[in-house]
């Protein structure tokens, strides 16, 4: 009995000091020893972690078949079954490990912000301290080069696009009214407040399978997936009060928020160039829900916007000033799911619906139109192993456009359309090493209103040239259908997708805090809309036989390190882009494409003043327009176009923000365009009117005030 | 019988040398930690982790190396590295344990050595995140004198920046000094640390 009772204890004793030798070096690919590595035996403590010289060797207990386990973060970890009496000086060779952060990315066309190491071109509070952008999305990405600077309208111009050849998605779908509703010649902003996201992707050009109905560009925004605490914001601005609050709990969370802008305050101190009769006015209330299930999370998001003006403006053809009374009512709803299941399996879906009805009176003549869109989406992906992810998916877009428009004389014209179009679209990503990358992905898309199919290849490559830069190619075709002004006439003539292949050759550079980011580009437009009379009208002659082209090279420059305290970036682009489509005799230039941009935008944090203050300047060469004094269509240049942007934000304490802004604080006199008369005055000239800025100068002054349990928090991203 | 007393004997055999094998490996990773081999250290706990599923100590501590090694590296990369490996590790315990405060309190200290890698992106970003992660870790254990310390210290950054009172932080790290010297580790390698960085903090408090 004693004797068993010691035996077992000796035999145990003695396994535990039978001890085998395990020993060997790590090398990478290239056979490169590699130190610091763990090798250990799994399910054991017997191990060591390499040395300089990547050779390791430890003791174990363990007998027979075993496995050998080498992981360091920046590879992959090796698992190896080895036999434990037959395992010495045995070379392991490591693989990359291409998801780790130093492996390269396909990033040809994209400017991402998010991420807390990643290459960011744009951090999520430049959105709001960028001078000039005024919590405005769109004009905070206007500081980036390949977009233009169309004074006049607002919106986003991509490398010799029209500003609806840009498509917005939030979460992944589609949002169908991007701006808020204006006048001709009185620029628009983003609907969106900047505060709702924290991630924006804004691609301008050779972007994924997954989007289409986009000829240049795509700007993705993603909400947050979580809030801090609960918390109210107060707003009290210049413009307009706001009154924000989110409230959190176990598993989900709540962010109301509504705002009321006036800017009849604004208008009666800064000398307006245009004469309002109701200034512009807008209430508006957003909503985002997020709830995580174990493995997702559902957001809801809603939207509500309400705006109105009324002003006189100035026309050309008519002596008397043109009344123009606007009235647009927007509701968006944007439902996604985002989880895992199974094995690497990942899903993406959304649901969401817009509603856009404008009421415009011009002069005596009634306009009203309503637009209802719904996007229909899901994409799954997997990885099938660290080197290569597979997504698919499908896509579908309704849109109802309706609008009757009632003359003063009596007669009412209806026109509409509806248009459904069905898309699916796969896509891989392939990493052959850590250092070459591809990603390849199709599209397929009908459509019902053009009784046509379209087939979209997309490929992009990026290989790794060194260690802080790489070199990406990409190329893809995009086909849209044409804009609305158009195919609300389809009753008339059946029109076809309009198409442009893009060509990308990037390059970019990223160390300690500062980016280069070079491009360079060409793209194929054709199957443009062409119509035959001055304006777009039913008993236009329509085709699609125009084309054109655009090509030119963008560079932005990042630097957040060099000087204590301060961050700036430039954007530079140049373009060349010609186009003959619309109602062009010739090819031209259109006149919202200036040669040569450039963008300054500084950043400059005082501690002493607890103050933030900023710099914007943009500056732009000549745009063309066309003078029919002159035989030569579109032979007119405006003069260069400059305005420099100035912000100051003081921390008065930790919730308390006091915010000044001012634009074009130089007062230059920029001219964007001309309007010209439609018929020759009594000497045979067509009059002239510029296009101008509806003040030369915009001021605000905003109060802003957190109350929170938690101090620390502010409404610096607000701003 | 002897079966069966050979059995018992044998499991508890299997049992004791297991405890001291787990007892033995912890020794050794603080050894090497002490001796300032963080890597080593790192490493060895990581092994202990592999193999004792059901203990929070291994990861805890691979995380606490590594966040501690980020805070005294001035090599961006490198920060890199070392958070991304302390943030791994801790997911794995975080989910089987979300209310437990020293991992609440590693994860507070993991986004702070975010905030200092890149402050205009990351302050805005984290620092409410912090705040909550101490606030529920204070709500879980009320008298742990890191909690205590830890939120305080991040708290003290705060004031100082905006020139406000730092007494009432200062009153709180002298109340972490005292639960400190109360303060009775549930075993023997459960997290005891901080005292003297708290020492540290209270004479700057003077």
């Amino acid at each position: 009995m004693k004797i068993i009772f010691i035996l077992s204890i000796f035999l145990i004793t003695t396994s535990l000091f039978s001890q085998t030798n395990i020993s060997g070096k790590v090398i990478d690919e290239k056979g490169k020893a590699v130190s610091g590595v763990n090798v250990f035996i799994e399910g054991t403590y017997d191990g060591s972690s390499s040395a300089e010289d990547g050779s390791f060797s430890f003791e174990t207990s363990t007998t027979g078949n075993q496995i050998l386990v080498a992981s360091f973060l920046v590879f992959e970890t090796l698992k190896t079954k080895i036999d434990v009496s037959n395992f010495q000086n045995i070379i392991l060779k490591l693989k990359d490990n291409v998801n780790a952060l130093d492996a390269v990315v396909i990033t040809a066309g994209t400017f991402e912000s998010g991420g807390k190491a990643k290459v960011s071109v744009l951090k999520p509070l430049d959105i709001v301290t960028t001078a000039g952008s005024a919590g405005n999305i769109i004009a905070a990405l206007q500081t980036l080069p390949g977009t233009q600077n169309v004074g006049e309208d607002g919106r986003l111009f991509v490398r010799g696009g029209e500003a609806n050849e840009t498509q917005t998605f939030v979460d992944g779908i589609r949002v169908s009214q991007p701006y808020g509703a204006s006048a001709q010649n009185v620029p628009t902003r983003g609907r969106f407040s900047p505060f709702l996201f924290d991630g924006i992707s804004f691609s301008t050009g050779g972007y994924s399978a997954e989007y289409g109905e986009a000829l240049s560009s795509v700007l993705l925004l993603n909400t947050k997936n979580e809030v801090d605490f609960n918390k109210t914001e107060i707003s009290v601005m210049t413009v307009g009060l706001g009154l924000g609050n989110t409230q959190k709990w176990d598993k989900s969370s709540l962010s109301v928020n509504g705002s009321y802008i006036n800017l009849a305050p604004y208008q009666y101190i800064v000398k307006q160039n245009v004469d309002w009769n109701s200034p512009f006015q807008s209430l508006s209330g957003e909503t985002v829900y997020r709830y995580n299930f174990t493995n997702g999370i559902l957001k809801v998001y809603a939207a509500f916007d309400s705006s109105k003006f009324d002003i006189n403006q100035e026309n050309i053809n008519s002596p008397n000033k043109i009344r123009v009374n606007l009235n647009n009512n927007n509701f968006y709803f944007n439902t996604s799911y985002k989880g895992v299941f199974g094995k690497n399996w990942q899903l993406v879906s959304g649901i969401s619906y817009g509603n856009s009805q404008n009421k415009i009176k011009v002069d005596l003549d009634d306009i009203a139109n309503a637009e209802n869109a719904a996007h229909f989406k899901f994409k799954v992906r997997k990885n099938l192993s660290n080197r290569i992810k597979m997504s698919f998916g499908a896509d579908y877009f309704i849109t109802k456009f309706g609008e009757d428009i009632s003359s003063n004389s009596g007669t009412l014209n209806s026109i509409g359309y509806n248009s459904n179009i069905a898309a699916v679209f796969a896509e891989s990503d392939i990493f052959f090493s850590k250092k070459l990358a591809a990603k390849v992905g199709v599209r397929f898309l009908h459509n019902d209103l053009l009784e046509e199919s379209a087939f979209s290849p997309r490929i992009s490559l990026a290989y790794k040239v060194a260690k802080n830069s790489q070199v990406s190619l990409a190329y893809g075709d995009f086909s849209q259908t044409p804009n609305s002004d158009y195919i609300k006439y389809s009753k008339f003539y059946e029109f076809e997708s309009e198409k442009a292949s893009h060509y990308i050759l990037n390059y970019q550079f990223s160390k300690n805090g500062k980016t280069l980011i070079a491009e360079a580009y060409y793209k194929a437009y054709n199957n443009l809309v062409k119509y035959n009379t001055p304006s777009i009208q039913y008993n236009s002659d329509f085709n699609n036989d125009g084309f054109g082209f655009a090509k030119g090279l963008d560079i932005f420059w990042r630097d957040s390190e060099s000087i204590k305290n301060l961050e700036y970036w430039i954007s530079y682009s140049y373009i060349d882009s010609e186009r003959n489509y619309k109602n062009f005799p010739t090819q031209a230039t259109p006149n919202f494409i200036a040669n040569h941009s450039l963008s300054l935008v500084t950043k400059y944090w005082i501690g002493s003043w607890k103050s933030q203050i900023g710099f914007t300047n943009s500056f732009s060469t000549a745009r063309p327009y066309n003078n029919p004094n002159e035989l030569e269509f579109m032979n007119g240049k405006t003069k260069a176009y400059n305005n420099l942007s100035f912000n100051w934000a003081y921390l008065l304490s930790q919730q308390k923000i006091l915010y000044f802004s001012v634009s074009n604080v130089l007062g230059t006199q920029n001219v964007y365009g001309y309007d010209y008369a439609k018929n020759p005055n009594s000497n045979g000239v067509y009059n002239r009117s510029a296009v101008t800025p509806a003040a030369d100068r915009f001021f605000f002054v905003g109060f802003f005030w957190t109350l929170s349990a938690n101090k620390k928090d502010n409404q610096l991203k607000n701003l | 019988m002897t079966k069966i007393i050979t059995t018992i004997a044998f499991f508890v055999c299997s049992l004791l040398s297991a405890q001291s094998q787990f007892e033995q490996g912890m020794g050794k990773a603080f050894q090497l930690w002490g001796q300032g081999k963080n890597s080593e250290a790192s490493d060895m706990f990581e092994r202990i982790s592999a193999a004792e599923k059901t203990s929070w100590l291994p990861n805890y501590y691979v995380a606490l190396i590594n966040t501690t090694a980020a805070f005294q590296t001035k090599d961006k990369e490198q920060i890199n590295l070392l958070l991304a490996k302390a943030q791994k590790a801790l997911d794995f315990e975080m989910v089987k344990n979300p209310n437990n405060a020293e991992l609440l309190v590693v994860q507070a200290m993991i986004h702070t050595a975010w905030i200092a890698f890149d402050p205009m992106t990351n302050g805005q970003k984290l620092s409410g995140k912090v705040m909550e992660l101490y606030a529920k870790a204070q709500a879980i254990a009320p008298e742990n004198p890191r909690v205590i310390f830890e939120k305080a210290e991040f708290e003290i950054g705060a004031a100082k920046f905006w020139g406000t009172d730092t007494k009432p932080m200062c009153a709180q790290i002298e109340k972490a000094i005292g639960l400190f010297a109360t303060f009775k580790p549930e075993t023997a390698f459960s997290p005891t640390w901080g005292l003297d960085r708290a020492t540290v903090a209270a004479a700057n408090c003077k």
